[in-house]
């Protein structure tokens, strides 16, 4: 009896053996399948990227760009609003279009992101003012907001093809309210899509 | 086929709304104009309905000005009886129709205080010099029951007082739309003779309503009836400009996302495009002989004035500097332009002549000047002034001197003046409701009145020729 059930055990065992090593045998031979191309999903990746760059147009020379599985995709600045992209707001004091020294960093480093931008996206400039004053000076003074902000980004590099102006006046306020820090967030330069 | 949106200058040119029918008006506006019209139209007709200006809602009777205390050089007139000598019911109302929009006008003119009996001389101390009295003969079948729109036979005359010598007399037959029209007519008439002064009671204002970047050119007549909306196309629609023969609208507009100057053809409704050079192209006058207009552009790079044909065709640059030069209004001569420029580092008025040469500053007073509108007899500008918190309306002559504000801090801003052809009266924007809407104002005594009612801002209007 005891035989009896020591034999149908070993028996039992030996299959359930046999039936862990199909099951691993199995398993891993389908992820030795799923491994092997390795170098075929890096390729993939690549193409991706390149295929960015075919869209967003002009690559400038220098050969094949070094494959770098771990570098993020650039973004394509074509389809996204420029804050997006980093493109930041200018802003301006009461009655002014006078560039200050922030709105100057600021530019510059709009300019940079500009540069860099190798698809040579073109971003509307709209002026912007705040609610005091008359309809036709501050629209005036909106269009003269965004031609001063034009100039020092041409004069940094940006070719003028890629900059349009227009102005809204004070009709487009970002922030609503008869205080000072709307108006602030008002007199504005805001860079978007045309 | 002629809609309501004509120039208002001669009685067969134009169909006003019936008084009291202000319900069918939309149906009216309707019938004549394609789907959108229908629906602007029945809009306007519920604005109207919903927001009754005071001009609506007063009656013979009410004290009809405001700050009326000081009736400084008016010639009181005594409102006579309007007889109804048949017609029924419908020639009653019309007789009372008459008789409160020539009451109306005539109080609005500036140069009357009208009573509506002789007993009310005693009372409010008038000394009656002329008197306006009325018939109104109704078609002798009932109209309603024939289903006929017989006219009414309109008779008013103007009588001296109180020897009751005829110095004027007029006959109409207006068709049921026009009967307004026919006491418009009538009252500017007697205007006309006993004021010498051009009566604006056929006039009426455009101006842009709406809210942030949407905002549609309206029209009005002076008195606040018959609003009718003439844009709509969802974007910023400023700065309406009338021809001098009325027959066009010039305005700015982003109706093709930049902006650009059109013009709307006042009898067929249709928007063509004048000007669109890149950055703007604002704030067009036309020039009195209607051959051209004045604006500013700034595709040079900077906002500059210059002289353009209707047809868009730059005809001469006025202004070379990098500062902002904007806002030019012709004098009534068409030799000298007044515009607005910050050279000196704040907007400042100047006036130059049509070649840009002879420049010189008509404003000293104040860091803000602006929006200078040329009176019609060309002695004086109207313009906004920026005092600290607030936009006030200032009054001065062209040789600078007699500088006078028209608003006191009650106004809150006032700003966009444009002059009624009589020389007399200013439409503009002011918020001192909270919301900008439309006022006029006697710049002679400071009567006023609202002009527009509602919940959107009104801005920027032109009064029509």
């Amino acid at each position: 009896m005891l035989n009896a059930r020591g034999q149908s055990t070993g028996r039992f065992l030996a299959l359930a053996t046999l039936c862990v090593l199909a099951l691993a045998l199995l398993v891993f031979g389908g992820c030795s399948k799923k491994q092997a191309p390795p170098p075929e999903t890096d390729s993939t990746a690549f193409e991706d990227a390149d295929s960015v760059f075919d869209e967003m147009g002009t690559i400038e020379g220098e050969g094949e760009p070094e494959p770098e599985p771990e570098a993020t995709p650039l973004p394509d600045y074509a389809s996204l609003e420029p804050a997006e992209f980093g493109i930041e707001d200018i802003f301006f004091a009461f009655d002014e279009y006078d560039l200050s020294s922030e709105a100057m960093t600021t530019l510059s480093q709009n300019a940079r992101i500009l540069r860099d931008d190798a698809s040579g996206v073109t971003v509307l400039i709209e002026g912007h003012a705040d609610e005091r004053g008359t309809i036709e000076y501050n629209l005036a003074l909106g269009e003269k907001r965004a031609l001063a902000v034009k100039d020092y980004l041409v004069s940094l590099g940006i070719s003028s093809h890629r900059l349009r102006v227009t102005s809204y006046g004070e009709s487009r306020p970002f922030a609503t309210g008869s205080y000072e820090s709307a108006w602030a967030q008002n007199r504005r330069a805001h860079f978007a899509r045309p | 086929m002629k809609r309501d949106f004509l120039p208002r200058q001669a009685v067969d040119r134009w169909r006003p709304r019936q008084p009291g029918g202000r319900r069918h008006g939309g149906r009216r506006h309707g019938g004549r104009q394609c789907a959108t019209i229908v629906l602007v139209a029945a809009l306007c007709v519920l604005m109207s309905w919903l927001y009754p200006v005071a001009a609506q809602a007063q009656r013979p009777g009410e004290v009809v000005l405001h700050a009326t205390k000081t009736a400084y050089q008016r010639t009181d007139l005594l409102m006579g009886l309007f007889d109804v000598l048949s017609g029924g019911g419908d020639a009653v109302a019309t007789a009372d129709m008459l008789q409160e929009v020539i009451f109306q006008d005539l109080g609005y003119s500036g140069f009357f205080r009208v009573g509506l009996s002789e007993s009310e001389a005693d009372t409010d101390s008038l000394v009656y010099e002329f008197t306006i009295e009325g018939t109104v003969e109704g078609p002798l079948r009932d109209a309603a029951a024939t289903g006929e729109q017989a006219p009414m036979t309109i008779s008013l005359k103007l009588l001296s007082y109180p020897e009751r010598q005829l110095i004027l007399t007029k006959r109409y037959r207006p068709s049921a739309e026009q009967e307004r029209v026919t006491a418009h007519h009538f009252a500017n008439q007697v205007i006309e003779m006993l004021a010498g002064s051009p009566g604006i009671c056929l006039t009426r204002i455009c101006f842009s309503r709406g809210s942030g970047d949407r905002r549609d050119l309206y029209v009005i007549d002076y008195d606040g009836e018959n609003l009718l909306r003439v844009t709509a196309n969802r974007t910023l629609n400023l700065c309406p400009s009338w021809s001098p023969d009325g027959k066009q609208v010039a305005f700015t507009s982003y109706r093709r996302g930049q902006q650009a100057l059109f013009s709307l053809d006042t009898r067929t409704g249709k928007v063509r495009q004048v000007i669109a050079v890149e950055g703007l192209n604002l704030g067009a006058d036309w020039h009195p002989d209607g051959d051209e207009l004045v604006l500013a552009l700034s595709h040079s790079g900077n906002p500059e004035i210059y002289r353009i044909s209707p047809q868009g065709e730059l005809l001469h640059r006025l202004t070379v500097s990098p500062a902002i030069e904007i806002s030019p209004c012709w004098d009534p001569a068409g030799r000298d332009v007044v515009f607005t420029s910050d050279r000196t580092g704040t907007p400042q008025l100047y006036i130059m002549d049509s070649d840009g040469a002879g420049r010189r500053r008509l404003t000293f007073e104040g860091r803000y000047n602006d929006s200078a509108m040329w009176s019609p007899n060309g002695e004086n500008i109207v313009y906004a002034w920026r005092q600290g918190d607030l936009t006030q309306l200032v009054l001065i002559a062209v040789t600078g001197e007699n500088r006078r504000v028209l608003t006191d801090r009650s106004w809150r801003n006032s700003e966009d003046p444009s002059w009624a052809l009589d020389g007399r009266h200013v439409v503009f924007a002011s918020d001192r409701t909270g919301v900008f809407k439309l006022y006029v104002m006697d710049v002679v005594d400071g009567d006023w009145w609202q002009l527009t009612a509602g919940g959107d801002p009104d801005i920027t209007p032109d009064w029509s020729p």
